[in-house]
């Protein structure tokens, strides 16, 4: 394939995951959104990369940062919206909101918003691949602080142990909600995961879809043999934590911390590309967030419906 | 011990025990349904999970049946990743209290994956728990935690009382059943025979509440061993006292037959509750707040209720005795129900309940 044609593709998902996040921020004030949202400005280039990288029936766990890796990986706009709206139509009939975003079809499976407790269903899933002798793979998504936790560790040895084809995908935003990681952890996330005999690679380049999609590749080449892999991709949140706003004004980090993300920012750096794209998605998304206006409430009868 | 149900049509029966039972519903889940897996930390080895999951490993091979690293939280969330992509996992603990370490997997995941994604994806699963009481199991090995996971919507629960139960109610859950099952066994129960119909039984055991032996006087609604007890108690007043016990299995603690408690009740005026848990906030109160809701005149007299006493499990064995209600407690509520606490009918004399369970000993 043309690589200017691969750049237009990652470069439109992108766009489209920010301008998707910008309505959301427009909305909010609204109250037609009642459901937290952690937005994934600034990591867009992560979830594109990866998830291209991806086969269809590839599966995708992630978190309640999902935004981006739902709609990389080919859910429906329409669908989404109305799932934060509440409404019907939405993907999970209202009862799952932003926190609980999936789209199964395209391999998106039930985003969880425990931290990190999503990391062993992807381990699961490839335990099943591999013992129907399937070649598709798992990721688990997962930010950062979610590594302190006692349950990646079980599955880091878990998979190492079975040799599943499980790629674990650190999405480091270098914060835990305030908390920077030099506060969080002693230890190097790459040399603990090759204690476990598992082979690890870091990526600063975060901003640089093509080169999150290659990382990605050279690292499934890995986990399609059958042993899994750690990546970890630096990354920049550039929003609060929770909510649409900044939060620079808190005073715990500085908008500097960001600059050196956004200087790098091919959302912000290409602005040609972006007006020729931004009419078409601005469509797009107007046309889910109809659907999703138009979509109704669930009623009563939804209340006691799907529970075992 | 053999406490046979009154119910059951005394057509052909065959002896199994408890854990006979296990490892053959084990074996046919196996043989039947090729997603079917079990995991657990020692499912595979000499002792396999005590006898319910024995050679089963080495029958099926090791991606079928395989040991775990103590990873309670890690190995649930595995067996979910797993059903999601439609496999059906059964995972083991060989005591209640260390599913506690699953409880994020259980609770927040397991338990809600199909309501909360709206109804498009759902993770069936077969989660066992064994109980542990007598022999110095002390305060974290002896734990029934049936009210805890019943409290959870999305979770059933059961706790098979026999290896009838066993044999009739596993393979109507494992792949059928849509949703994360908790299946919460009893240790004292595993060693024990019990006779079960040798072909597939008229009326087999449902995913929920049963009469275990029908009877006019007073309604003993129990759980799990104490089933065992109640019956016990109910030939014993029987014998000595003409009074007729009935007894019912509630079975599914998640999913009882409220209808058929309820009868039962309204029937006799008087219920004896017989858990093998806390009274507080437990399998108790639910079947008191189910009574309330309909119709609190359906008592004759206020219930008696029998269960652990409201602190953690000693270990010494004088203390062990006295935590758990005894056969003789369990008489004395009947007899106090039926005829009030001067009733001067002869008790039994046996006190500690585990006597009349000798061929389990301990350690484990
Ligand atoms: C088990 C658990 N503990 C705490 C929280 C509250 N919490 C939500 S997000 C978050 C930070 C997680 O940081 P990280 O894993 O780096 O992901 P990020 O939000 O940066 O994408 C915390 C502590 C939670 N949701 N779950
Ligand atoms: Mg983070």
């Amino acid at each position: 394939m043309d690589s200017d044609e691969r750049y237009r593709r990652l470069f439109r998902t992108a766009l489209t995951i920010r301008l998707v996040e910008e309505r959301i921020i427009e909305l909010y004030p609204s109250d037609r959104i009642q459901s937290p949202v952690h937005l994934s400005i600034g990591q867009e280039a992560v979830a594109v990369g990866v998830c291209d990288a991806l086969n269809v029936d590839d599966l995708v766990f992630a978190t309640y940062r999902s935004h981006g890796f739902y709609i990389a990986k080919g859910g429906s706009l329409p669908k989404m919206f109305a799932e934060l709206y509440g409404r019907v139509g939405g993907v999970s009939k209202g009862k799952a909101g932003s926190m609980h975003l999936s789209a199964p079809e395209v391999g998106l499976m039930g985003s969880s918003a425990v931290v990190a407790s999503s990391i062993p269903h992807a381990v699961g899933a490839a335990l099943s691949f591999k013992r129907r002798g399937s070649s598709r793979v798992a990721v688990a998504v997962f930010g950062d602080g979610a590594t302190e936790e006692g349950v990646y560790h079980e599955s880091l040895n878990f998979a190492a142990l079975m040799k599943v084809p499980v790629l674990f995908l650190c999405e480091d935003n270098g914060l835990a909600v305030h908390s920077f990681k030099n506060a969080r952890q002693s230890y190097n996330l790459l040399e603990h995961a090759k204690t476990f005999g598992i082979e690890a690679r870091r990526l600063d380049e975060g901003w640089d879809m093509l080169a999150i999609r290659q990382a990605t590749l050279d690292a499934l080449s890995v986990v399609r043999a059958g042993r899994p892999f750690v990546l970890e991709i630096a990354t920049g949140r550039y929003k609060e934590h929770v909510g649409v706003g900044d939060d620079f004004h808190f005073g715990y980090r500085n908008a500097t911390d960001i600059d050196a993300w956004k200087a790098r920012d091919p959302l912000l750096l290409d602005e040609k590309l972006v007006a020729e794209l931004k009419p078409e998605i601005d469509r797009e998304i107007a046309a889910a967030a109809e659907f999703a206006e138009t979509s109704p409430f669930p009623g009563r009868d939804e209340l006691l419906t799907d529970i075992i | 011990m053999n406490v046979s149900s009154k119910e059951r049509p005394s057509t052909q029966t065959r002896v199994l025990s408890y854990a006979g039972a296990l490892l053959e519903t084990m074996d046919s889940a196996l043989a039947d349904h090729p997603n079917v897996f079990i995991m657990g930390q020692g499912v595979d080895d000499f002792k396999g999970i005590f006898g319910s999951t024995t050679g089963l490993a080495q029958k099926y091979g090791a991606q079928r049946v395989f040991d775990v690293p103590l990873m309670e939280e890690g190995m649930t969330g595995v067996a979910i990743g797993a059903a999601l992509v439609g496999d059906y996992p059964i995972t083991t603990h060989i005591r209640a209290d260390f599913s506690f370490l699953a409880m994020n997997q259980i609770v927040n995941l397991a338990s809600k994956y199909r309501y909360m994604f709206g109804g498009i994806m759902s993770c069936p699963m077969l989660i066992r728990l064994v109980v542990g009481r007598s022999w110095g199991q002390g305060a974290q090995h002896s734990q029934s935690p049936q009210a805890t996971f019943a409290h959870y919507p999305g979770l059933t629960v059961v706790m098979p009382s026999t290896s009838q139960a066993i044999v009739d109610m596993y393979p109507q859950i494992i792949v059928r059943h849509p949703g994360p099952v908790v299946s919460i066994e009893h240790r004292l129960l595993y060693n024990l025979d019990f006779s079960v119909s040798a072909g597939t039984p008229a009326k087999p055991i449902p995913l929920t509440s049963y009469v275990a032996r029908e009877g006019r006087d007073v309604t003993v609604v129990a759980t799990s061993v104490m089933v065992l007890e109640a019956l016990r108690a109910a030939q014993y007043v029987a014998e000595k006292a003409g009074i007729e016990v009935e007894v019912i299995d509630l079975n599914s603690i998640s999913h009882p037959d409220w209808e058929l408690v309820i009868g039962s009740i309204r029937k006799t005026g008087r219920l004896v509750i017989a858990d093998t848990s806390w009274l507080e906030y437990g399998v108790a109160g639910e079947v008191c707040r189910q009574v309330m809701m309909r119709d609190p005149a359906m008592l004759r007299q206020a219930p008696a209720m029998l269960g652990m006493a409201a602190a953690p499990c000693p270990t010494a064995k004088s203390l062990e005795d006295i935590y758990y209600p005894s056969q003789h407690e369990t008489v004395e509520a009947i007899l106090t129900q039926v005829c009030g606490s001067r009733h001067g009918i002869e008790l039994p004399v046996e006190r500690s309940m585990t006597e009349g369970y000798k061929r389990f000993r301990g350690p484990f």
